[in-house]
């Protein structure tokens, strides 16, 4: 086990050795920052509450009901305020003090870059095996006390720690950030979301790992594919390319197939676990069980692959 | 009999139908360097690839130190350090990182075990630098020493002298034949360079198709009764000599103020016999020791790539 250990050290040494690896650090880290400029440029409209929050709360709904008397019954505005005074009422009727936005609400506010963080997993991914091709280091790789399925599964796995340092990365940097440009809200905040059973009260490090949880099943299943592509292939660009495209055209991918119903059986239609939250299913009589039992057998398929085509093959000479 | 360290048994290799090894057997012994030699494209890296688990056998089997590879590969392959083909490495890496990498996959390397290897291959200077920077031969050394790191008991190198200068070849020559006579290891070396294998090696195979035509000890006389080497007569009697080889019907020429007659040395003696009975004076008799390179080209039919 230990030597399981070593070898995902070695393989964590040669891709943090990399300047491609920091470059992709310093990348997320400017949008971070670039995501706090822009969000404290928004916010200059967001209003903060003082110890006075009950009257500023009444007063906000006073003036929502004043912009929907001016409707005639319909439209956004009228959605949209008659949603901000249940909110408000919500915080009057609880006795809960509206939590002004800080370090973890941008936080949160930060899951969408797990898509960044993805991408650049992929990356890692696709390349984790066919570079050893490329640098002719696979032969020196193989000739050793460790089995191919070790090599490969040392590969996988670190492929994934490389992706949970990211991910730490960014919770971490976007909780500093968040803090020097609005604030930090303590240690474990909670704040009114809205769900499908009316609002609710929660902490936001609940929440946080939720939201950045469904996120991640995405990388996970687009990652083993780049995995299982490279593998076979021994080409980089190409497992990029195709992780990337379906990472983000999954999707499409679904809604062009929605006619059909065995539509629910593809990958794609299985990722975005929060469908079962929300309540909105894809295809009626889709579960959580089916969807999750969905991605593992995915999961594993794509493993086997990997595995069968790693093992057995012939090492002959690079660049073939 | 020393003790059989590696053996090939009934080695066959087919790729797309195409048979490239056909049935190799060989063994080599502990503390033996064995030489295989055969023109481009005759199976040596092949072989290699085999031995070293790089490539699946079709048939046949491998053993290294008495135990088949196809039954524990790790266990045997613990006892192998191996070059194959060109030495490559991780580029963006220190020679230093390069060699702890590949440490880390044994259990129980020592950092003093990884530093004695870069002093014995000369490598102290340009050990902290990136591999990229590194020439040809620099990186033939670190490959030889990224082989050795682990003390194995069966060493394969594939073309191991390819880009080193002569002081390297040498300093490495002097380095493998210490290995084998000293720590009995069993080294075996792929090569055409054959003036270089024969300095080398104590025995050689050459091998061409895929199989191996010939094996023989480095130092080994001739003993074909039908193979005629070149022997060179120095005498004072030209023509009466020549009279002589003419009446024993030996092919001969003339080379100045030498005789060169083509035949089997076991007939030397009778010559020179001849040569006293006839009052011929001779000043020197000389066998000229086939290189190996001739006994290759011959036995191959010339260098062709297949
Ligand atoms: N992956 C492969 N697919 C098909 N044929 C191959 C493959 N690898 C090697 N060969 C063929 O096998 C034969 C032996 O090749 P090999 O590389 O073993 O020769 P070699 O003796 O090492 O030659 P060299 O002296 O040039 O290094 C060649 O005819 C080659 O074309
Ligand atoms: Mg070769």
């Amino acid at each position: 086990m230990s030597k399981f250990f070593r070898l995902i050290g070695n393989e964590l040494f040669k891709i943090f050795i990399r300047k491609s690896t920091w470059v992709m650090f310093i990348s997320l880290a400017a949008l971070v920052i670039f995501g706090a400029f822009l969000t404290k440029t928004l916010n200059e409209m967001n209003t903060t509450y003082s110890d006075n929050w009950r009257e500023e709360l009444q007063e906000e709904n006073e003036q929502f009901e004043k912009e929907i008397a001016g409707e005639d019954g319909e439209g956004f505005v009228v959605t949209y305020n008659g949603e901000k005074i249940a909110e408000n009422n919500y915080y009057l009727e609880n006795d809960i003090k509206p939590l002004n936005y800080g370090a973890w609400q941008f936080t949160l506010d930060n899951a969408g870059l797990v898509s960044v963080i993805s991408l650049f997993t992929i990356i890692i991914g696709a390349g984790i095996i066919s570079n050893e091709y490329n640098w002719g280091t696979l032969k020196l790789l193989l000739i050793r006390p460790v089995s191919r399925t070790t090599v490969l599964f040392s590969k996988f796995t670190s492929v994934f720690v490389f992706g949970l340092i990211m991910m730490i990365f960014l919770i971490v940097f976007s909780l500093l950030t968040g803090s020097i440009f609005f604030g930090f809200e303590g240690f474990n905040p909670k704040f009114v979301i809205s769900t499908a059973e009316g609002f609710k009260h929660v902490p936001i490090i609940s929440e946080l790992l939720s939201s950045y949880g469904y996120k991640v099943v995405n990388l996970i299943m687009m990652t083993t594919l780049a995995f299982m592509i490279s593998t076979i292939f021994r080409n980089s660009s190409l497992a990029i390319g195709v992780g990337i495209f379906l990472l983000m055209g999954g999707n499409i991918i679904v809604g062009i197939l929605s006619r059909y119903d065995w539509v629910k059986y593809i990958l794609f239609a299985n990722i975005d676990l929060q469908q079962y939250k929300t309540g909105n299913v894809l295809v009626e009589g889709m579960t959580l069980g089916f969807s999750v039992t969905n991605l593992i057998v995915h999961f594993i398929a794509f493993l086997i692959i990997s595995w069968l085509v790693f093992t057995k093959r012939d090492v002959v000479a690079t660049g073939e | 009999m020393k003790d059989v360290a590696l053996q090939l048994i009934n080695l066959k290799k087919t790729i797309n139908k195409k048979e490239i090894i056909k049935g190799i057997s060989l063994q080599v012994n502990q503390g033996e360097v064995y030489g295989l030699i055969g023109p481009n494209g005759a199976g040596k890296t092949t072989t290699i690839r085999m031995i070293v688990g790089l490539m699946n056998m079709t048939d046949g089997d491998i053993k290294i130190l008495g135990q088949s590879i196809r039954l524990n590969f790790s266990d045997s392959i613990r006892n192998v350090g191996a070059i194959v083909e060109n030495p490559e490495f991780y580029p963006f890496m220190t020679g230093m990182q390069n060699l702890k990498h590949f440490a880390k996959m044994y259990d129980h390397l020592s950092e003093e075990r990884i530093k004695e290897v870069v002093s014995l291959l000369g490598l102290e200077k340009v050990i902290h630098q990136k591999v990229k920077t590194y020439s040809l031969g620099m990186r033939q050394r670190l490959g030889i020493a990224q082989a050795i790191l682990h003390k194995p008991k069966v060493l394969i190198l594939d073309e191991p002298t390819n880009g080193l200068d002569p002081a390297g070849i040498r300093e490495i020559r002097e380095y493998i034949r210490k290995l084998a006579d000293e720590e009995h290891v069993a080294v075996i070396i792929s090569s055409h360079l054959l003036s270089e294998i024969e300095l080398i090696c104590d025995r050689i195979g050459i091998i061409q198709h895929g199989e191996l035509i010939s094996e023989r000890m480095v130092d080994e006389p001739e003993v074909d009764e039908n193979h005629h080497s070149k022997v060179i007569f120095d005498v004072k009697e030209f023509e009466q000599a020549q009279g002589i080889f003419n009446e024993l019907q030996i092919p001969f020429e003339v080379d100045k103020h030498r005789l060169i007659a083509e035949m089997n040395r076991e007939k030397i003696p009778s010559v020179i016999k001849m040569f006293v009975e006839r009052d011929i004076s001779i000043f020197g008799v000389t066998a000229v020791k086939a290189s190996l390179e001739d006994q290759f080209l011959e036995l191959t039919g010339g260098n062709v790539i297949e």
